[in-house]
């Protein structure tokens, strides 16, 4: 197991590592779409912000999220404000699910980001359709939801070794 | 259900409401915020538009930056893979060159006529200049296709402006920042353009799939049978938002369904062209030398009205003088010959008295021959009875040749 002392500098970059590589996915796109393979996309986005609000992870700030997101509107081309609206209705969402749980449970909370992803992208989708007249590939949207569900529990996996490292 | 419905509403305002430690804002405050952001730029409030335009600009040299080491990783096993395939690639490339070289010829000509055909038709031939940008950002997100390049308004780029991949169109900017300009991809689904296909010359609208090809829309169904597969797709210029003449794409035929294989692999682009118009100077150009050219006209007009009229007034004072010089020229030949009458007249009356003198003589002749011959019998003498010389009776006589009068 990973050990750091409390002060050292690398320490306080693990400690800051989601938002840092929240920042990076939403600046490089964790997309993968030299794969050429149709349809395939996933929002690591969602899964990250869900993930450490869940958690109450005290250096994930909200207002980070925010700006996360308009850089993530900025980076795909998106009308600014949308995508910060997105993370920030999953923090909301998780937020309360973290208050009306008292005993956590994987299963629960990967079919409530099913719930969550797919209320965010409908909303989303309807802003964006409705608001700003953008043609938009449904088929995208329900696969990007499906895979972005899909890759929340090997995700999580991963996540909560990070978590347990801070912790010890 | 009253204690539930009060754990309901207390997590609803912890979501909500409470900031958690360390956080500076409520999560309701933020969304709010994101949907006063969504509105303003939604209703293209300035001071949000110049906002984006600065997040704009920092941000794709922050992508760029933050995506090196994924597009080296990437770059690395695309030029792996190339290497694999070199020789095969090099053969290939050999045998297409030496097609394209004798279809650069043709098409050379063909240009050439074009633009003749086009001055014919006083089409504008805009003066073009493409320049070099490169692809910082190419996230693809799922639903938008787009990349970001490393040219703005600072290099003369506009909304519309045509881009290119060697001689193929990709796409047109959608969106200019200084230094930088979102390029809208013909493969995305908000892309519309219209080509013409070759052979049967169909005018259609290309739409993007979201992939690398496009669908085909808005073709007339008695058209459609004039459509062959692997015919070629070029831009038709129908709505000016594309320059006409550009090739796009191959068509294929997929079960009764035309898709277009675009020319350029869009997932592949690292470099483009921009095509800088010259359009707007030569514009500026065009209306000063117009101007100019206009002024330069009403002068010209003017003097050469001047000049005519000058010329006119010459051509009326000589008329005129030469009139004046005719005139004196006749009133002179009127008196010459004038004076010939006159000179006439008065020989006319010699010659007229000449030829009564000259019938007076005659019958004097006459008179003076009948006279020797007849005065024995008209004279008067002692023993005749006649006429006394001299006196008309007797040249009455005479001229009767002696014989007596009647009376």
């Amino acid at each position: 197991m990973i050990r750091f002392e409390k002060q050292n500098y690398i320490y306080k970059i693990y400690t800051w590592l989601p938002i840092i590589v929240l920042f990076v996915s939403v600046l490089n796109e964790f997309d993968l779409n030299y794969l050429n393979i149709d349809y395939f996309s996933f929002n690591f986005p969602f899964i990250l912000i869900f993930y450490f609000t869940l958690k109450e992870y005290n250096k994930f700030d909200y207002l980070l999220v925010f700006a996360t997101g308009l850089i993530n509107d900025t980076v795909i081309g998106l009308p600014l404000g949308i995508s910060s609206l997105s993370y920030i209705l999953v923090c909301i969402f998780a937020s309360y699910l973290r208050n009306i749980t008292i005993r956590p449970h994987l299963i629960k909370d990967w079919f409530y980001f099913l719930f969550v992803i797919s209320l965010i992208n409908s909303i989303n989708y309807s802003i964006l359709f409705l608001f700003f007249s953008y043609d938009l590939d449904i088929m995208f949207y329900i696969i990007n939801n499906l895979l972005t569900f899909l890759l929340y529990i090997p995700s999580s996996f991963f996540l909560n070794y990070y978590i347990k490292a801070i912790n010890d | 259900m009253a204690s539930s419905r009060d754990d309901f509403i207390i997590a609803i305002r912890s979501a909500f409401l409470k900031k958690s430690t360390k956080q500076k804002f409520s999560l309701l405050t933020l969304a709010f915020l994101s949907i006063l952001i969504i509105i303003l730029s939604g209703i293209n409030f300035k001071p949000i538009n110049k906002i984006k335009i600065l997040i704009n600009e920092i941000v794709y040299r922050s992508s760029f930056i933050v995506s090196i080491p994924e597009n080296l990783i990437v770059n690395s096993y695309f030029g792996i893979k190339r290497y694999s395939n070199f020789f095969k690639d090099y053969k290939d490339n050999k045998k297409e060159l030496e097609n394209l070289k004798s279809k650069n010829i043709s098409s050379k000509i063909i240009i050439s006529e074009n633009d003749e055909l086009k001055n014919l038709i006083e089409d504008y031939t805009l003066s073009t200049n493409k320049i070099l940008a490169k692809v910082i950002v190419d996230h693809k997100s799922s639903f938008l296709r787009s990349i970001i390049i490393n040219k703005g308004s600072s290099e003369g780029i506009e909304i519309g402006t045509n881009i290119y991949d060697k001689n193929y169109l990709v796409g047109r900017i959608i969106e200019v920042n200084y230094k930088s300009s979102r390029v809208l991809l013909l493969s995305d689904l908000n892309s519309n353009l219209p080509i013409s296909i070759t052979p049967g010359s169909v005018q259609a609208i290309v739409v993007g799939s979201g992939k690398n090809s496009g669908k085909i829309k808005y073709i007339k169904d008695n058209l459609i049978g004039d459509i062959e597969d692997q015919s070629i797709a070029y831009t038709s210029g129908t709505g000016a938002i594309f320059k006409s003449g550009i090739p796009v794409g191959k068509i294929i035929n997929d079960k009764n369904k035309f898709l277009i294989d675009f020319f350029s692999d869009f997932d592949q682009l690292k470099y483009v062209f921009v095509e800088i118009k010259n359009k707007k100077e030569a514009n500026n150009q065009t209306k000063t030398e117009s101007n100019n050219l206009r002024n330069k006209a009403i002068s010209t007009t003017e003097l050469i009205k001047l000049d005519l009229l000058n010329d006119q007034v010459k051509i009326l004072d000589e008329s005129n003088s030469r009139f004046i010089r005719e005139n004196q020229l006749l009133k002179s030949t009127i008196d010459e010959l004038n004076n010939k009458i006159f000179v006439s007249q008065g020989e006319a009356e010699d010659k007229k008295k000449k030829t009564i003198q000259n019938d007076i003589d005659k019958k004097e002749l006459e008179f003076l021959k009948l006279n020797l011959i007849y005065s024995s019998k008209c004279l008067r003498t002692v023993f005749k009875k006649g006429y006394k010389v001299g006196t008309p009776e007797y040249k009455e006589c005479i001229l009767r040749k002696g014989k007596k009068s009647n009376d």
